[in-house]
Parts: C-alpha cells; sequence; structure tokens
C-alpha cells in the first residue's frame, strides 16, 4: 500500500463529509448569490451611459463577477483550522510525525472538500448567475484555454499561501480572526470584487507586486479577453514564479517549524 | 535483548522570560531572555520484552517529556534511547511501525468522523493489511466492546468511550511495544476497569511490552510487576512493587482481639498498642510471618480474631517521593 491509497481514502471521505453539511449548502448558495447580484447591480449602475470603462463592458464585467463567484468556491481552504486545532488540541508533533506527511493530507481533505462544493454550491451559483445575470462565455477559445492554464496555477498559489498562513498556529494563541482577516484581505486585494486596473495607478503597482493578483484577477482577465496569447505569456510566467517562490516559502517553513516542534514540544 | 533500553537521557527546555506591564511587553519583542529548565536529568533503564512498567512521580516529574523522546517526537538533548534496537528519532519510520502511543488527554483520533472512519483513516494512514486490520479489531472489540459505539462521531464520544477509541487505535498495526501517557487519567470506576483490562489481556495475548505513567495507584498495584518513581526528572526508585514496599515499611502491624484483657508477648514483636482486649504488635516481614505470628500467639492464649494491616501504598509512594 502507498500513500495514495491514504489520500484516495482521505479525498473520499472529505467528499462524503462535505454533502452531509446540508444546511450550510444552502446559507452558502444564498450568501454567494448575494453579494454575486449586488456586485452586478453594482456594475450596472457605474456603466449606465458608458459603454467601456478600462477596456471593458460590462457584458465582460458581469461575466467577470459571475466567474469570480464559482472561483471564490474552488478556493476555499481549511488547511488553516486544520493546523489551528491540531496546535490547540497538543496532538501536532504526533500528526506531523506521522507516515504520511500531514500536509498532503490536509491537501486531499481540501480537494476533496472543493470537489463537493463545486458541484452542490459552484454549479448552482452559476447556473443562477446565468440566468439571471448573463451568460458568463469566454471571449474566444484560446482566452478559455489560458484561463484553465492560469486557473490550476491560481488554485496552488491558493492553497500554498493557506498552508504557509497556517503555520502562523505556531507562534500565535488566536488565529481564527487573523483566518477571517486574510480571508478577506485576500478577496479584496486579489481583484476577485473590483479588478485592479479600476483602482488608482499607484494601487496598481502596489498590488501588482504581490502575488493576491495571480489567484483571481490574472484568469479572470484572461477569460473575458484581455491578453493575448503574446500579451499573455509573461503574465504567465510571473504567475509561474509566484507559485514556486510559495511553495518553496512553504516547504522551508514548513520544515523548519516541524524541527522547532521537535525540540521545543509540540 | 531489552525491547526498550534508555541511557543518560536528558532533556532542557527553553523558556522564554517574558516581563510583566506593557513596557515589559514592547522589551520582550526585541529581547528575550531565556530559561532553561532540566525536565528530564540522566534517566537510565532498559525493559525486557513483555513486561508492563509503570512510570509514576508527581505532576512535573518528567514522565510525559521521557514518554515523547521514547516516541520520538521531541528531541532528546542527549542521550540514547533504543527501541527493538531502533532510535527512534534517526529511524523514526520504522519505529512507529511496531509502536503504539496513546496520550490520555490529547486524542489523536479525528473529530470529523465516526470513531469507525477514523479507524479506516488509521488503516490508510498506518498502511495496515486488511486481513490484520479485521483481525485486530475484532480482539480488541471483546475486550472493549468498540462494536456499540463505533457509529458515534469521535466528538460525541464520552472520555471512557474516546479512551477506548484511542486504544484500539493505537494497537490496529499490532505494534510490540506501547506506550500510555495517563491512560485513565479523568475516567470513572468502570472506565478505568475497562482500560485496565485492556492492558492486561493485550500483554497476555499478544506479549505487548507496555509503558504507561499514572497517579492511579490501583493502576498499578493491578497490572505491573515494575515500577519507575521519577522526581524532578530523575529516577528515584526503579524496581518490583513489591520490593519497594517491602524495603520502604519493612514492618507490619498485627491487631490481635483476645477474649479478656490477658494477652501474650512474643520475641519477635514489639507491642505498640493496648486497648482493652485488643492489641497492635508490630513485626518485620523478615523475621517472621504473619501467618508464623498468629500461629505462634494462638498457641499460647485463646484469640477471638486477628488482622494483619497492610501498609497503604499512597504512603509508600509519598515517601518514595522524597526521597
Ligand atoms: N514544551 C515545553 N516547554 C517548556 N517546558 C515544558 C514543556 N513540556 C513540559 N515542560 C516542563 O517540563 C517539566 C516536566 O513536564 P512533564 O514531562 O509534562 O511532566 P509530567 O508528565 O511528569 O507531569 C515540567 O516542569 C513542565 O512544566
Ligand atoms: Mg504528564
Amino acid at each position: 500500500m502507498s500513500n495514495k491509497s491514504a489520500y484516495s481514502f482521505i479525498y473520499k471521505m472529505r467528499i462524503q463529509k462535505a454533502l452531509a453539511y446540508r444546511f450550510d449548502v444552502f446559507a452558502n448558495i444564498i450568501f454567494q448569490c448575494i453579494a454575486m447580484f449586488a456586485t452586478a447591480f453594482f456594475w450596472k449602475a457605474i456603466y449606465s451611459g458608458y459603454d467601456s470603462v478600462q477596456g471593458a463592458g460590462v457584458y465582460d464585467m458581469l461575466t467577470y463577477t459571475v466567474i469570480s463567484a464559482v472561483m471564490s468556491i474552488l478556493f476555499v481552504t481549511t488547511v488553516e483550522f486544520k493546523l489551528m486545532e491540531s496546535v490547540k488540541k497538543g496532538t501536532v508533533a504526533m500528526d506531523m510525525l506521522k507516515p504520511v506527511p500531514l500536509f498532503s493530507i490536509y491537501f486531499f481533505e481540501d480537494l476533496g472538500n472543493i470537489t463537493s462544493l463545486f458541484f452542490i454550491n459552484g454549479l448552482p451559483i452559476l447556473l443562477i448567475g446565468s440566468l439571471f445575470i448573463g451568460m458568463p462565455l469566454p471571449a474566444d477559445g484560446v482566452s478559455a484555454a489560458l484561463f484553465f492554464v492560469s486557473l490550476l496555477m491560481s488554485f496552488f498559489i491558493n492553497w500554498f499561501f493557506a498552508a504557509l498562513f497556517s503555520l502562523l498556529s505556531f507562534v500565535t494563541i488566536n488565529m481564527s480572526p487573523l483566518i477571517q482577516v486574510k480571508k478577506h484581505i485576500l478577496r479584496l486585494l486579489s481583484g476577485s470584487i473590483i479588478p485592479v486596473w479600476f483602482f488608482p495607478e499607484w494601487a496598481q503597482g502596489i498590488l501588482g507586486a504581490l502575488p493576491f493578483v495571480y489567484i483571481y484577477q490574472l484568469p479572470l482577465d484572461l477569460y473575458i479577453g484581455r491578453y493575448t496569447l503574446q500579451t499573455a505569456m509573461p503574465k504567465l510566467t510571473i504567475q509561474l514564479v509566484w507559485l514556486v517562490i510559495l511553495s518553496g516559502s512553504f516547504y522551508a517553513a514548513e520544515k523548519s517549524m516541524t524541527k522547532k516542534v521537535m525540540v521545543q514540544g509540540g | 535483548m531489552d525491547t526498550i533500553v534508555v541511557k543518560n537521557l536528558k532533556k532542557e527546555y527553553k523558556i522564554a522570560q517574558k516581563e510583566k506591564g506593557l513596557a515589559g511587553a514592547v522589551k520582550n519583542l526585541f529581547v528575550r531572555k531565556y530559561e532553561i529548565l532540566r525536565a528530564v536529568d540522566d534517566i537510565s533503564f532498559t525493559i525486557p520484552k513483555g513486561e508492563i512498567t509503570a512510570f509514576i512521580g508527581p505532576n512535573g516529574a518528567g514522565k510525559s517529556t521521557t514518554v515523547k523522546m521514547m516516541s520520538g517526537i521531541l528531541v532528546p538533548t542527549s542521550g540514547d534511547i533504543l527501541i527493538n534496537g531502533r532510535n527512534p528519532q534517526k529511524d523514526r519510520v520504522h519505529v512507529v511501525q511496531d509502536l503504539g502511543v496513546v496520550f490520555g488527554q490529547r486524542t489523536q483520533l479525528n473529530w470529523d468522523l465516526r470513531l469507525g472512519e477514523s479507524f479506516e483513516m488509521m488503516r490508510h494512514i498506518y498502511k495496515i493489511p486488511k486481513a490484520m486490520y479485521e483481525e485486530n479489531l475484532k480482539v480488541m472489540d471483546d475486550i472493549l466492546g468498540i462494536e456499540e459505539i463505533i457509529n458515534i462521531p469521535v466528538r460525541q464520544l464520552s472520555l471512557g468511550q474516546r479512551m477506548r477509541g484511542d486504544l484500539v487505535a493505537a494497537m490496529l498495526h499490532s505494534p510490540s511495544v506501547l506506550f500510555l501517557d495517563e491512560p485513565t487519567i479523568g475516567l470513572d470506576v468502570e472506565g478505568k476497569y475497562a482500560i485496565r483490562k485492556f492492558i492486561k489481556e493485550i500483554n497476555r495475548v499478544k506479549g505487548t511490552t507496555i509503558i504507561l505513567t499514572t497517579h492511579d495507584l490501583g493502576d498499578i498495584e493491578e497490572l505491573c510487576k515494575r515500577l519507575i518513581i521519577i522526581n524532578k526528572g530523575k529516577i528515584v526508585e526503579d524496581g518490583p512493587l513489591e520490593e519497594l514496599v517491602n524495603r520502604i515499611a519493612p514492618n507490619r502491624n498485627l491487631v490481635v482481639e483476645y477474649y479478656d484483657e490477658n494477652y501474650v508477648e512474643h520475641e519477635q514483636a514489639k507491642i505498640i498498642n493496648v486497648e482493652g482486649n485488643i492489641v497492635t504488635y508490630q513485626f518485620s516481614k523478615k523475621e517472621i510471618t504473619g501467618a508464623g505470628l498468629i500461629c505462634d500467639i494462638s498457641d499460647r492464649a485463646k484469640i477471638k480474631d486477628a488482622t494483619i494491616k497492610e501498609v497503604k501504598i499512597d504512603d509508600i509512594i509519598r515517601i518514595a517521593y522524597r526521597g
């Protein structure tokens, strides 16, 4: 038996567990839809009287809004809570030294969770958005292909960022408010609600230098066709660099934390 | 070969000194002073295969620290540990395959899952062959009655049920060595009984080498031939309980009830109290047995009743702690 069997067990178990929380499902769909509709109305109001702002039409912005809402489902992470619990319970030293790497377990738990969330939350939101806001179609085939490539990297950037962030559990006593703050800051700074190109020049400069726009905005921009194959390449390269930086920092930090726990006691 | 060998084991914790007050809090951000706490101070022992050994000692004595180092989750400051000939830090992957660990105060079961699902998770993580897993589950169900709680979510289990679950989880992969850190803590009489039965049965049936730490003297009397008493990070006693009791308290009291106030004396016993027709003799177990003494006395006078007062283990342990 290899670790694969453990991962596939964990993955399936999580899908099953996420499906069991039916109340959460409805509450979440309703909440997400309210946010999506509010944003859509906001764009419609802004665009009344304009055909295009910053090179994007109102239809682009509605598509952006719906796809962003669906993407937020794929970026749900529980790794921060899981590690926090493990540290609080005092089992983290034991957990970190299981025959299967702890963070791999967390990753597959998240993957299972997201899989079921996609079907029970993401698809309904996509359907509701398509019916009441507008069919969110990609600009063209190339845009769609670039979007999926970028989305895959976004997914990992988001997860590794969450995993890196979770390690704060070792240094802070009160982790849960930090997790909430991180969640909201990330959504704000990543252009998931308002694309960065609506921000003033200086803010764009700062946000462009941070990894967050490579989580939401880049794939969304690609989707609505703001880049050609040529202009997309440098952006995707930077995204890849961020992925390498974040995953690398995570592995290094995790290794040093494990060592610290083994010397100082969990 | 001894299953467990611990030699000159030491552990020092570095503790950050925090200064009080607002000024202190700001200062703490920049300069940290550390104090060294020696939690385990040069302990050595060996444990042969199949033995049940108890670690006892007051809170903060260093028992859990020792168990953590032996389990490979804490790095010793110095000293050597061998479990089945292997070092648990350097060769952790192999060591854990033959080692089960339970910390009574911290469950290793998965809170979100049902007990049975949590076991299944262990099966996959520890790569336990299905046949072995099922066989072990059955054996342990016979002892602990796990079947009736297998579908309860772990977060809803009572402390006693959770403890049973943790014990089963630790034994699913048939380890030959089991460490239990305060397995009976907080349990009611029924719960303690179940855990003790489990420990005895597992040791008898599978020959598992077991180390447990406890504050419960009942655990020791029922389970262990050998006792290691730790205080302030040092081993102060190591040996069979009986030996310890005989050494610390070599004398016993015999209370004899006569029919009247005419009592007899005995050359190997000292009379320490007389109350009407009830006389208390003190004797040394090395010189004469209780039965021998009763025999002699009843030869010389008519007696109504005789009871030997056993010493209280509590008192013995308390004396041992003092060193
Ligand atoms: N992670 C830690 N960091 C600092 N000090 C610790 C840590 N764990 C235990 N100690 C200290 O080490 C000593 C021994 O603790 P422990 O091994 O838990 O004792 P016991 O299990 O016998 O009650 C205590 O003084 C305790 O406060
Ligand atoms: Mg302890």
